[in-house]
């Protein structure tokens, strides 16, 4: 399996110098961790992206050391405090820390967006590949809901959904969307899979008589990883995005931290109407972040895996260092 | 010829799913969607329209004939529009509802996302030809940022600041008070000043994506020999840049024209929240909120025809602009 995602043309010699992320296991794993993901984790952009979600990652789980849940949700007569060291991003209209929501909020968006993107992405994945390579009328069939997906838009769709749901749990949501936004990332792994399914290592395995299972899954699969990863990234984000949108609709769990129910009081309430600008920037500003970092992410493993989009300045100094 | 027809084909294939969809989705759902709509009606109203629960029975589900019954008559009540009463804009019928909104979130969404079109490209165009420079350094990594937050984020902020601080333009409402739609001053200057925030909002959020959009196909297309040959016969480099590069790295972005614009008709939803904007949007989330089922039914079916339509429109459009299109 010395087979690398094949687009990578970046000879190991003018590579940049191994990333310091813990030398010492770097190096041992070196036949381990995959070339794409090496590159990835070289690459600036991914490397800010990435410090920028693990970052909301560990604020998520030292929730609990910070600020107590309930502070986010019940009702005080703290109310409409301006940030100070007592609450740190304010209180909204009824008292409600703000602070407190945003990094309990942190656990249910980084959560359903993970687990979204992973149910999306094994749909897609086994669909989107498999068909891809099979072709013919499995194919076809895929192609077509598909396509279908595509010009129903998606966020009506899940507001009607939505306001049938009686439970609006982040396990019953992370399924909603997850089943709403498979249908466009195996359409773009279909694409990926299309453009491998004629190469001469796939072409091999055939005449080798390897069963369609083990092409698709030993063969086509660990060479489209790095796509695979970018889809990921992709839904993880989207489904963060729509998530938080519908609960800025007011179709959310009300009882629940989260930064999209900050978002929906700070309207309602029109906080902001009166001048109470932290009820909703510091919830905005924390979907923005996390989303600008995933985005990075993509950005970075879509650069790896196309050095054309490098800008020229990145790519001079890249020869310069190898110089 | 037979382009279109297949299009057309898959259209109304479309078509018909989101029409099935809208049907299954309150029958297949958990609960009593009659009961959650009549919850909303006083008894008194319930007496006043004879015949409006059988009407329910025929949007939603429920009553005892088979579902094959139902499809069909479900399918007359959308042919001829007849949905009912909305619970929450009592006592205006469903399609009237429609009718009275839809028009203010189709040209908004429609002039937006088209400004947000034209201005994505041209810079995501100057961004890939002078990689590196201003253009690229400045607008990109800007674009990029906007395009991170929520579309209803940025408009609260664009809120907050032009509107609150400022007080330049209107942040509520699509027209002034005391002024009656129709075809007259006071009404479309009111609508034009209160369009603007929105808009502006939609633009912020949309142009983005075709800024990245361009700027990737731009980049591929720039090293193209065509594009070497222009420069070698001397051309001016705008003329290069926009005759030669330009105008064949438009094609996918114009491809994903109207799949992104299925995403913008959505997104508008939470823009015409934060402005409070009476258009379709708007409606659809209270109507949502208020368990105004047959409503939240008919702007569906609204939202998903849409952009079926918007897409084939951009497919007429790409068969002028494309010829390989035209040979196959």
């Amino acid at each position: 399996m010395a087979q690398i995602q094949p687009t990578l043309d970046v000879p190991e010699a003018i590579a940049e110098p191994l990333a310091p992320i813990e030398p010492g296991v770097a190096r041992k794993s070196r036949f381990r961790i995959p070339g794409w993901l090496r590159l990835t984790l070289r690459n600036p952009k991914a490397r800010l992206g990435l410090g920028i979600v693990l970052g909301m990652v560990l604020l998520g789980l030292v929730a609990p050391l910070l600020i107590d849940a309930s502070k986010a949700t019940e009702f005080s007569f703290d109310s409409r405090q301006a940030p100070s060291l007592n609450h740190l991003f304010g209180t909204t209209d009824q008292g409600q820390d703000v602070f407190a929501q945003v990094v309990w909020g942190a656990r249910r968006s980084l959560a359903l967006g993970l687990l979204a993107g992973v149910i999306a992405t094994a749909l897609a994945v086994v669909l989107g590949v498999f068909a891809g390579y099979v072709g013919g009328v499995v194919d076809d069939l895929l192609n077509l809901v598909t396509s279908v997906f595509f010009v129903i838009p998606t966020i009506p769709l899940l507001i009607d959904v939505t306001a049938f749901l009686h439970t609006r749990g982040m396990l019953t949501m992370a399924l909603v969307i997850a089943c709403t936004l498979w249908a466009f990332e195996a359409r773009i792994l279909r694409a990926q899979a299309l453009t491998l399914k004629n190469r001469d290592f796939i072409q091999a395995a055939k005449v080798a008589g390897e069963s369609t299972r083990r092409i698709v899954f030993g063969e086509l699969m660990p060479n489209m990883i790095s796509r695979i990863a970018a889809a990921f990234v992709l839904v993880f984000y989207i489904a963060i995005l729509v998530d938080a949108g519908l609960e800025f609709l007011g179709l959310g769990q009300m009882d629940k931290p989260s930064w999209g129910v900050a978002l929906y009081w700070a309207t309602v309430n029109s906080s902001m109407l009166q001048g109470e600008w932290w009820s909703f920037l510091f919830p905005g500003l924390a979907i923005g972040i996390t989303v600008l970092g995933l985005t990075l992410v993509l950005a970075g493993i879509d650069e790896v895996s196309n050095p054309r989009l490098r800008t020229e300045r990145g790519e001079r100094r890249f020869l310069r260092r190898a110089a | 010829m037979r382009f279109i027809l297949r299009r057309l084909g898959f259209y109304v294939f479309a078509t018909w799913v989101a029409l099935t969809i809208t049907f299954l989705l309150p029958r297949l759902m958990p609960g009593d969607p009659i009961g959650g709509v009549l919850q909303h009606l006083s008894p008194a109203q319930i007496q006043s329209n004879p015949g409006i629960i059988e009407t329910y029975r025929k949007l939603l589900g429920g009553g005892d004939q088979s579902i094959w019954s139902a499809y069909v008559q479900y399918l007359q009540r959308v042919v001829t529009m007849n949905f009912g009463i909305s619970t929450s804009n009592y006592p205006s019928k469903v399609s009237e509802v429609v009718g009275r909104t839809l028009p203010y979130s189709i040209v908004l969404v429609g002039i937006a996302f088209l400004i947000a079109f034209v201005l994505g490209t041209m810079i995501g165009m100057i961004a890939a030809w002078r990689r590196g420079g201003g253009v690229d350094t400045l607008f990109v990594p800007v674009f990029m940022a906007l395009g991170a937050f929520p579309a209803y984020f940025t408009g609260l902020i664009v809120v907050y600041f032009l509107g609150l601080k400022l007080g330049w333009f209107p942040i509520n409402h699509a027209y002034d008070n005391g002024s009656t739609p129709g075809f007259n001053w006071p009404f479309v200057s009111g609508a034009v000043r209160h369009g603007i925030l929105p808009a502006l909002t939609i633009v912020l959020a949309y142009a983005g994506g075709w800024v990245l959009n361009m700027r990737t196909v731009m980049i591929n297309t720039i090293s193209e020999d065509y594009v070497a040959m222009g420069h070698a016969k001397g051309l001016r480099d705008t003329r290069v840049m926009t005759r030669y590069a330009a105008r064949n790295a438009i094609l996918p972005p114009l491809n994903g024209f109207a799949p992104q614009f299925a995403t913008a008709v959505g997104g508008v939803i939470f823009i015409e929240l934060v402005f409070s904007y009476p258009g379709a949007g708007y409606t659809l989330q209270q109507a949502a909120l208020g368990n105004d089922y047959p409503l939240t039914q008919a702007l569906l079916l609204v939202f998903a025809i849409c952009p079926i339509v918007a897409n084939f429109v951009m497919d007429i459009v790409n068969l002028i602009l494309d010829p390989r299109v035209r040979a196959s």
